[in-house]
């Protein structure tokens, strides 16, 4: 098959910049990955693009194309071509350029670095040199968290970013919650103080891109929403976006709606309230703050206070509150239906992994 | 007529009672009954998810479960973050059995009656972007207004993630520009009518919240726009109340009126300032209307 693509071509030492267009004869099979090599190979030898395992394993191939962030590798040509669109290939975003398709990733791996990305070991050994055992069920708390291949792809479109590139960003963030849930660290009040702080997860806006873009089904606003919400249940709650978030909680249990006139000395404190007392005035003269008495209250208020009552004394909080709905989340990623009758290790498929302590077929006793 | 049972949520209760009234007038024009909810709470915005996500997820099975009780199929919010809170949470009990018992048993405890029938969580925009709603806001609104350029807004949470809201493409979506076109107006391209407003931290971290504002309205400005409209109460509130702001930090004055998408709608279909109550807004409508009438 014929496929057109144009691409951002740059040199950040030259400053020259210029969108070029380029035709290669594909298989139909080919990835994105694979017509930048055509063209490289047939057309121009000075094409700079990243690229390794050719898999959607090492992360490296990340780039725009229609100004999404997609890695290159995991994306088939048949259908845009066939369909004879000429797609726009570009640099990510959030990453200053350094020829072509690649970016300087240092600021990337700064904060990746930051959060210290290993487990710092606070277990008690078992005696006798055994293996310090976890449970599937401790560990599965970070399985989405742990997938991450450091593609950048979250970071590429990260909204809050673009506006405060200090940000730690969607991947680290990501990888701080990995070891926020491992039982094997030892620093885990530690690392939520860490998160905690100005750049930190309260600058998130929940636009979701990372969710969207993450080609390995990571979802690191919700790594963050978990943060939070174990950063909380620690009292780690001096921030702004914290004392905001709990509001909420007061405001459901009280009068179950939002208290919204009393959210912003809440959040801010009185005296920064009193600051932006000519922004309120202006805004009250246009309804926009509702007097607090009376308050608003929702019929039947007290069943959520009661609600609120049992759910804590469950004691389901903290980010095992968020791990619990993974499981139904799951099944969105396999074909909306949310129910499969297929049996993933059935006949015609891949064989099931033993299990620790089952005894294989035919083996011996 | 399909009944729904409407969810308003804070905002149109509070600060933007103008997208409940707009919403109440246009529904039966629109092929829509709404049934009132009582009982129900706020859906947490997203913070309670993040600061107690099992108390989030307690409050929407309640909510949940008075939608359903009224037999509706359909819970009908005209809120972005609504609609993914209330979704996600959905999603949740209806796929996972054991979750939705131990929340069943914990709301029959405070006296709620469970969340047996599955009810559907979808927002005002889907209703009347597609299907029968659409047919019908193309006779109530129609070519209602000519002449008027429209930058759309949609906002995060009612394109991502969008395994969860699934309604169109979150790259390239096209429910806001044909229902412009239906009323009769000109919708508008920018890169960032797919962006976010900011909102979630404009409180909390109001410099980087302004530094995202910015590029919408700007654009739409840019692109010579009459007006927004977003189907987001929290994308509205920070794109019209806190535009102000942003003569500061870019020392520009874009007067950008910013509409509901049951106010755009409205205004087509000829409902009255009553209900549409532009005198609520920060940023005035009145060039919008007068340009309009002219």
């Amino acid at each position: 098959m014929k496929v057109a693509l144009k691409i951002w071509r740059s040199n950040s030492q030259t400053g020259e910049r210029a969108l070029r267009e380029y035709e290669v004869d594909a298989p139909e099979w080919a990835t994105l990955l694979d017509v930048l090599d055509l063209v490289k190979d047939r057309h121009d030898g000075s094409l700079a693009y990243r690229k390794s395992c050719r898999m959607t394993i090492c992360g490296s191939c990340g780039m725009r194309m229609d100004g999404k962030t997609v890695l290159a590798c995991r994306t088939r040509m048949y259908d845009i071509a066939e369909a004879g669109h000429i797609p726009v290939i570009s640099a990510m975003g959030n990453m200053p350029v350094v020829k072509d398709l690649v970016t300087d990733m240092d600021s990337f791996w700064e904060k990746f670095k930051s959060v210290k990305p290993y487990v710092q070991p606070g277990y008690i050994e078992p005696p006798g040199g055994r293996e310090h055992i976890i449970s599937r069920e401790q560990m599965s708390a970070i399985h989405k968290e742990s997938l991450c291949i450091n593609c950048g792809a979250c970071v590429s479109e990260c909204n809050a970013m673009e506006s405060d590139p200090a940000f730690l960003g969607p991947h680290a963030l990501a990888k701080a919650m990995r070891f926020v849930g491992d039982p094997r660290d030892s620093k885990r009040i530690d690392r939520l103080e860490e998160v905690s702080g100005h750049n930190g997860i309260h600058q998130c806006t929940r636009c979701y891109y990372c969710n969207e873009r993450c080609p390995k089904g990571v979802d690191p606003r919700d790594a963050i929403a978990k943060l939070s919400a174990e950063a909380i249940k620690e009292s780690i709650d001096s921030d702004m976006g914290a004392k905001h978030a709990k509001w909420f909680v007061t405001s459901a249990k009280t009068t179950g709606w939002l208290r919204e006139t009393e959210l912003v000395p809440k959040t801010q404190g009185v005296l920064a309230s009193i600051k932006q007392a000519k922004f309120a005035l202006e805004l009250a003269r246009h309804g926009k703050v509702p007097p607090p008495f009376p308050a608003h209250v929702a019929k039947n208020v007290k069943e959520s206070r009661r609600l609120h009552g049992i759910v804590a004394r469950q004691g389901r909080n903290g980010f095992a509150g968020i791990v619990q709905g993974e499981q139904a989340m799951a099944k969105l990623e396999h074909g909306h239906t949310g129910h499969s009758d297929r049996d993933p290790y059935g006949p015609g498929s891949f064989p099931r992994p033993y299990l620790p302590g089952e005894k294989r077929e035919g083996a011996k006793a | 007529m399909k009944q729904v049972a409407y969810y308003k949520g804070c905002l149109a209760s509070l600060s933007a009672k103008e997208l409940d009234t707009s919403t109440r007038a246009l529904a039966p024009k629109v092929g829509l009954e709404l049934i009132e909810l009582e009982s129900v709470t706020c859906c947490g915005a997203g913070d309670i998810h993040e600061a107690e996500p099992d108390y989030y997820l307690h409050l929407n099975a309640r909510i949940l479960a008075y939608a359903a009780a009224t037999g509706a199929d359909t819970l009908m919010t005209v809120c972005n973050v609504c609609t993914l809170n209330l979704r996600q949470a959905n999603w949740q009990l209806v796929n996972d059995t054991e979750l939705r018992a131990r929340v069943n048993e914990n709301l029959a405890q405070v006296g709620v009656q469970p969340y047996e029938r599955d009810i559907e969580v979808k927002h005002f925009l889907w209703e009347v972007a597609a299907g029968e709603g659409y047919e019908k806001l193309k006779v109530a609104a129609h070519r209602g207004l000519k002449g008027l350029k429209i930058a759309p807004f949609y906002g995060c949470q009612i394109l991502r993630p969008s395994k969860l809201m699934g309604f169109e493409d979150p790259d390239s979506p096209s429910s806001l520009e044909r229902i412009i076109e239906a009323c009769g107006g000109e919708a508008l391209d920018y890169p960032a009518k797919l962006k976010c407003c900011g909102f979630p931290i404009i409180q909390a971290r109001e410099e980087t919240a302004l530094g995202e504002l910015v590029q919408p309205i700007e654009q739409a400005y840019e692109m010579g726009a009459d007006a927004m409209v977003t189907p987001c109460p929290l994308c509205h509130l920070s794109l019209d109340a806190w535009q102000s702001k942003l003569k500061k930090t870019t020392g520009k004055d874009f007067n950008m009126p910013i509409l509901h998408l049951s106010q755009l709608i409205g205004v087509a279909a000829g409902i009255s300032e009553a209900d549409l109550q532009f005198k609520r807004h920060v940023v005035s409508v009145d060039k919008v209307m007068a340009k309009l009438d002219a």
